[in-house]
């Protein structure tokens, strides 16, 4: 029987997938993104980065020496990097803005 | 990678004293540190600024080639080819290695002469590259605009792997042969003591060593003016980015040298690409992203292969080249500064050749043979002009 | 495909003259005001789509074009969101990444193999010969959608256009409609307000809302335009970019909005912006927390107040704000019966069923679990921030929960950042009518300060 607990719907990520990387040592939301390829489907992370991020809290709640690796800057839960497009654009309207239009 | 090698940088605190420490935990630091530890050398230390990915070696299109300009290139991509294809037996994680080969389009009559000399080249070191016609590269890629180019040349047994694996597999084998592993730890200064003696001084604590090794990519310059020394190397931004994935379809990486145009389809069916685009150089690492990459990358892609008009982009992103003045990388022991070892300024191609590079540099260091490379890519060769050029460099 | 118990097959729906769109060759009615996914849901489809790696049936999700569960190929285009394109007349849909058919999707098998999950990283990577027979069958399974049609490249020529306005705003739901109108009143004529909206109708969550819906966003929208806002909809800010400009920018600007409809870039920028771009629905975590039958509750009032659809007869609702109230009460109304749990006390555990839900596995806060029958899930708790192009300008941002990345701003929407302003969900004001409140306050205090600024720059001596 399956037990999958979707956490990123996108890339078929289960809550097992992220626990496992955060039991790996991955304490960040960029490294859990990259370990498990999370947020990095069609929605680019609007189901998935937040949920993970709480569970990341939770996980520093309960063991507050993990914190002492990270900078003072990554302590606070913080998102991962939104590279845009923050909406998927088609390579057709994007070619349009080349040319005449520009300023260096 | 078992399931109980921890990551690297969850426990170990800064040790005051280590023999080598490297800085840069990129593939080439890891993959120095997982050789070096392989032959009983563990007593090292990696320092990575950020987390493992964090920079180029997690940033980069994953292409793996052959077809190069000069014979050491493509002898040592031979070489890191099949390193590559073991990689996932050896080290316990998969690379999604993908032999799909390098389709490289040519656009005038004059670059067209240059490749038909690399051709030749590669083709004598047993690379089968072949220069093909417009109608016979679309036997390969039927989607290519035949008008965009005037022949190409490719290599069916170049291609394309997913880079950060190769990371986190050396960093965890490495780690579990004792190395240390850093993440988030900042080099701020580097005293030298004398031959063979520095403090490395970082944002945890400073670390007395022997031997320091600056895998610092984009950012050796830097490190190396720590301790005084001025680098020929400076950092370019390539920017890139990843559309919706698609069933898979094409088979090659598609590469325009003249325009620095590159794509291929990942394993999980994006098409993966860049193009060079031009940016100010101020010897600073810069990370931005920009409308003009997307507006250039969408025109000269959708002239190659107009089908993919209607495909939408999920996301684009930088990385940092290493650009190095000659093509070529700088390796070995700085003449002037016992114990203080480069591996710096690959250009764009320091993640594909790093496994072979690793190698022998390790066994340099535990004092085996010393490979041609080393004497090829010596620092001094800026000096002494003897430099030979690496031609074909994509953006 | 659609089973005669299927709870979608009492879908029931009012309005005009249906007419027909193709969905996998087979003639599917649609109404004016319909998407494709609102269509085909009250048509009774139960599987939109099925998930990358283990195949497993979904359906909607969001409704609003933030998730990815109901992309279609659509008119030849792969891995579109079917709930953001207008249903019309002829217009050819499919499902992608299944065989033989999304119904009964044979590569489903991989969601049985990997019960849990699947590390990918360490899947079969010895022996060698098995390492690469793995990865060559990872690979021909792999990908979403197939290549577009190739008749898609030739239609018609994209164009840009540069536009540097006083005041833009995007988001057109409550905060950003009143925003903009509450700025364009102060400007009074003086000054251009732009107004973006993603989506193909402006409303944001008036959309979703019961009780306002349709008439309440066409009314601030009338709102808008009387106040002479210019209104952009279908157009998607998806990127701030500060290194580029564009030529109708002042020489000393730098950084621009990019912004894309169908068929135009846009490169925008502005004296002040006003981001009031709303806030992305969530889920929580459970098991089979994506069987379809679980959608957000955005989604089932969007279904009811848009679109007529009402989904089964016995629908859970998961939350306890007003919105979670405001929708159980419209969904008793409509003649269902509602069973309710807040999510916190009593949490979800399981979503049973077959592809459709049939039920709940429902844990209360001293552990006892007990099994309710439900033929719909409804997921009614606050969306998170849709922060992401405020967290690219360099806006700081805090995790609240519930409300995800909110952007911290000060009580007249001013953020830490120059001209940089927000209201609504993204600076987490979740209520609806408050999040309109907010967004008129914001604007006007914009507007209001823009003509301080030009009045105290005119009445400056001029230089030398």
């Amino acid at each position: 029987m399956s037990e999958k607990c979707i956490v990123c719907p996108c890339e078929d990520v289960t809550l097992a997938d992220v626990e496992q990387a955060i039991g790996l040592g991955y304490l960040d939301i960029d490294e859990v993104k990259r370990f498990t390829g999370l947020g990095t489907g069609p929605c680019q992370g609007k189901l998935c980065m937040v949920v993970t991020c709480q569970l990341l809290q939770k996980v520093q709640a309960a063991d507050p020496s993990r914190r002492d690796r990270q900078p003072e800057s990554q302590k606070e839960p913080h998102p991962f990097t939104p590279r845009p497009p923050v909406v998927p654009v088609s390579l057709y309207v994007l070619a349009a803005g080349k040319g005449a239009d520009r300023e260096r | 990678m078992s399931a109980s090698g921890r990551m690297p940088a969850a426990a170990h605190r800064l040790a005051s004293e280590a023999e080598t420490v490297i800085i840069g935990g990129g593939i080439m630091g890891l993959g120095i540190a997982y050789e070096l530890a392989r032959r009983g050398r563990s007593d090292v230390h990696v320092l990575e600024q950020e987390y493992l990915t964090s920079g180029a070696s997690g940033r980069n299109g994953g292409g793996v080639r052959m077809q190069w300009s000069t014979e050491l290139n493509i002898r040592l991509m031979q070489e890191s080819m099949e390193i590559c294809r073991d990689f996932a037996s050896e080290l316990g994680i998969n690379v999604w290695l993908r032999q799909g080969g390098y389709l490289f389009l040519i656009r005038g009559q004059a670059e067209l002469a240059q490749l038909e000399r690399s051709v030749a080249l590669q083709n004598r070191c047993g690379v089968p590259t072949r220069i093909l016609t417009p109608q016979e590269a679309l036997r390969i890629v039927p989607e290519l605009n035949p008008k965009s180019f005037v022949a190409a040349c490719y290599n069916p047994r170049d291609g394309v792997v997913f880079p950060w694996p190769f990371l986190w597999g050396y960093a965890h084998a490495a780690s579990e042969l004792g190395v240390q592993i850093h993440t988030y730890t900042k080099v701020t200064a580097i005293d030298v003591l004398g031959p063979n003696r520095f403090v490395v001084h970082t944002s945890k604590g400073p670390i007395r060593c022997e031997r320091v090794i600056n895998a610092a990519g984009a950012w050796s310059p830097a490190i190396a003016k720590l301790v005084g020394v001025e680098l020929p190397n400076h950092p370019h931004r390539h920017e890139i980015l990843a559309t919706e994935s698609l069933k898979p379809f094409l088979k090659p990486l598609v590469s325009v040298l003249s325009s620095g145009l590159y794509f291929s389809q990942s394993m999980r069916g994006e098409i993966v690409g860049g193009i060079t685009v031009p940016d100010h150089d101020d010897g600073q690492v810069h990370l931005g992203s920009r409308l003009r990459f997307l507006e250039d990358m969408a025109a000269d892609l959708l002239s190659v292969m107009p089908v993919l008009s209607q495909v939408r982009v999920l996301r684009q992103w930088a990385g940092p080249y290493d650009v190095s003045p000659d093509g070529l990388p700088i390796l070995g022991e700085h003449p002037a500064l016992p114990g203080f070892y480069l591996v710096c300024g690959f250009v764009g191609y320091g993640f594909m050749m790093a496994p072979v590079i690793a190698r022998y540099y390790a066994e340099l260091l535990c004092g085996g043979s010393r490979h041609p490379v080393f004497d090829r890519c010596r620092l001094s060769r800026f000096a002494d002009g003897t430099s030979e050029r690496e031609l074909m460099l994509i953006g | 495909m659609d089973k005669p118990d299927s709870p979608l097959s009492s879908a029931e729906r009012s309005g005009d003259e249906p007419f027909q769109i193709e969905f996998e060759g087979r003639a599917m009615p649609a109404r004016h005001g319909d998407t494709v996914a609102s269509a085909l849901i009250a048509a009774g489809v139960q599987v939109l789509s099925r998930s990358l790696k283990f195949h497993r049936p979904r359906t909607v999700f969001c409704l609003s074009g933030s998730c990815g569960s109901c992309l279609l190929r659509i008119d030849g285009r792969p891995n579109t969101r079917s709930c953001q394109v207008r249903a019309e007349p002829g217009l050819r849909c499919a499902r992608q990444n299944a065989w033989p058919s999304a119904d009964y999707d044979l590569l489903s098998a991989a969601d049985a193999m990997f019960p849990i999950g699947m590390d990918h990283h360490t899947l079969f990577t010895s022996p060698r010969p098995l390492n690469r027979l793995m990865q060559k069958m990872v690979h021909q399974i792999g990908g979403l959608g197939r290549l577009p049609d190739e008749d898609t490249a030739a239609e018609g020529a994209p164009s840009a256009v540069c536009k540097h306005v006083d005041i833009l705003v995007i988001g057109a739901g409550p905060a950003g409609l009143a925003a903009a109108t509450a700025a364009a009143h102060k400007l009074r004529g003086k000054g251009r307000v732009l107004l973006l909206e993603s989506q193909s109708e402006v409303g944001g969550s008036y959309l979703c809302h019961p009780e306002l819906g349709r008439a309440e966003a066409r009314a601030a929208l009338q709102r808008a335009e009387d106040e002479g806002v210019e209104v952009l909809v279908a157009t998607a800010a998806f990127g701030f970019y500060g290194e580029d400009r564009h030529r109708e920018q002042p020489s000393e600007q730098r950084g621009l909005i990019g912004a894309a409809s169908e068929k135009v870039l846009y490169k925008l920028s502005a004296e002040r912006y006003i981001y009031a771009t709303g806030g992305a629905p969530q889920n929580l975590l459970f098991v089979d927390n994506d069987r379809p039958g679980v959608l957000s509750g955005r989604a089932v009032g969007r279904l009811l107040a848009c679109h007529g659809i009402r989904i089964g007869e016995r629908p859970l609702v998961v939350g306890n704000d007003e919105f979670a109230e405001s929708l159980t009460a419209a969904l008793r109304r409509s003649g269902q019966t509602v069973m309710t749990i807040d999510g916190e006390r009593e949490r979800l555990v399981r979503a049973l069923g077959g592809t459709w839900v049939e039920g709940a596995e429902i844990c209360d806060d001293k552990g006892l679990r007990r099994t309710v029958s439900c033929d719909l899930i409804v997921i009614a708790i606050p969306p998170a921030a849709a922060s992401e192009l405020l967290v690219q300008l360099g806006a700081s941002v805090e995790l609240r929960q519930p409300g995800g990345f909110v952007v911290k701003a000060d009580e007249h929407g001013r953020t830490a950042q120059q001209h940089v302003f927000v209201c609504g969900e993204v600076s987490g004001t979740m209520a609806t009518l408050a999040a309109a409140a907010a967004g008129a306050r914001v604007g006007k205090c914009v507007a209001v300060e823009l003509v301080e600024q030009r009045r105290a720059k005119a009445s400056q001596p001029a230089p030398g």
